[in-house]
């Protein structure tokens, strides 16, 4: 990069009075020239090749002026330039996917989401998702917890379709699957409450139960009772003892903790 | 936390120095099959394919909103127990002070009781899960009998607080 940009600069004259008009003002213009500013990333390194050694911390020092804003940036160019064999989910580098949720700075959050602290004397450290089965550096295994989500029938079940058209759905109750159906199961939340940490087994932890309520929420569902049944026992919901870790944690600022709260409440009422 | 970390890491290394080491290894430290998941070092072996959901346990109200409301309702009701507790005395109404000494020793039960099966499952901890669960129970028992021998025969509980908050 910093080869190609100084040879074309030493020919730019040259270069300039044989180019077209319009790519003239690109060679007068004298690029800024921003001081570097480096910092270091501590990142979490295990891989299965080597399944003796132990998971490491790596660090790799970067200039955050020549990266983007974000922690998935950052990343990406430690791949790039440094080390191809770092290995992390990335898709849609904008928080719909919900691909790249790590722990970052102790906080699990989307690293397409989450800002680079601009201070170059503070390290950074990223780590993948607590307390999960890792694949790979900051991969975690998925595995269960979407075997979880399946388990609540994820999809609207109702066996009295209406006869003509679609379901209709008051504004009112459209209203009630505002803050839930925006979740994008980046699993942030549930590996961030101590119950799914010693319990994920039989607890369904918070993302899959947000989901659970959001189907028992809707008005067009019609087999809310039988969502509830399902969870009338110690394990699967009940080992929730309010610690707000989710709503604390999530990216896109929902609340698993008030959904669970109101699944407790109908579980109650009913 | 703390408590089932230290309990996982010493607990099965002083057992194992002083006695068989296979047996109680195998009972203590390697977790029983669960409903879902077998623990294997390194990995967990899922009941089915990637494919399959997870199964539920059976439904029970017992277990599930029937213990979660009475565990509420016995929490909210102490508060103004306890006030009522400051203001009147013990032994001017004893059948008061009884409740108040059966509810609090049921609270704690329930909260001791969560924290044996968040922490010490018999799922995970076939030998120490159940050991503790009526460990548990029989304390319980013992206190609840020690505090109707103690409201009856002596001056009971409220009047023991303030006896003791004075001296």
């Amino acid at each position: 990069m910093q080869v190609l940009a100084k040879t074309a600069r030493a020919s730019a004259p040259r270069f300039c009075m044989r180019s077209f008009a319009s790519s003239a003002g690109r060679c007068q213009a004298t690029p800024i020239e921003k001081p570097v500013l480096n910092k270091e990333f501590k990142i979490y390194r295990w891989n299965p090749d080597e399944p003796a050694s132990k998971p490491t911390l790596q660090s790799f020092t970067i200039d955050l002026n020549q990266t983007g804003p974000m922690i998935l940036d950052a990343l990406i160019k430690i791949k790039n330039e440094i080390d191809p064999t770092l290995t992390f989910r990335r898709s849609c580098r904008e928080g719909i996917c919900g691909s790249c949720a790590m722990n970052i700075d102790g906080q699990n959050t989307l690293a397409c989401l989450c800002r680079i602290d601009r201070n170059p004397s503070k390290n950074s450290k990223i780590y993948p998702l607590p307390h999960m089965y890792i694949v790979k550096d900051l991969v975690p295994d998925l595995t269960l917890f979407y075997k979880q989500y399946k388990s609540i029938k994820p999809y609207l079940q109702n066996d009295n379709l209406p006869e003509q058209g679609e379901f209709l759905q008051s504004q009112e109750d459209r209203k009630k699957l505002d803050g839930m159906y925006e979740c994008i199961l980046c699993a942030c939340c549930t590996t961030s409450c101590p119950s799914y940490w010693w319990n994920q087994d039989e607890y369904l932890g918070p993302a899959t139960l947000m989901q659970a309520y959001r189907w028992i929420a809707d008005s067009r569902d019609s087999y809310g009772a039988q969502r509830k049944e399902q969870l009338q026992n110690e394990m699967s919901m009940y080992r929730c003892h309010t610690i707000f870790n989710c709503a604390r944690t999530c990216p896109k600022g929902l609340n698993p903790a008030e959904a669970i709260a109101k699944i407790k409440l109908e579980l109650a009422a009913d | 936390m703390a408590s089932s970390v230290i309990l996982r890491s010493t607990l099965p290394r002083t057992f194992t120095s002083a006695t068989g080491r296979n047996s109680l290894r195998l009972a203590l430290q390697v977790r029983a099959a669960s409903s879902t998941t077998q623990y294997v070092p390194g990995g967990p072996i899922l009941k089915g394919t990637v494919n399959d959901p997870t199964e539920f346990p059976p439904p029970s109200r017992t277990h599930g909103s029937y213990h979660w409301a009475f565990e509420r309702l016995l929490a909210a009701s102490l508060v103004p127990m306890t006030a009522a507790a400051f203001v009147t005395s013990g032994s001017s109404y004893p059948v008061f002070d009884g409740l108040l000494g059966l509810s609090l020793v049921m609270h704690s039960h329930i909260g001791f009781d969560s924290m044996v099966v968040d922490y010490v499952h018999k799922r995970k901890f076939p030998v120490l899960g159940p050991i503790l669960t009526w460990t548990l129970r029989s304390a319980t028992v013992g206190v609840l009998v020690g505090v109707y021998q103690f409201n009856t025969n002596d001056i009971g509980l409220t009047e023991l607080i303030a006896k003791v908050w004075t001296a």
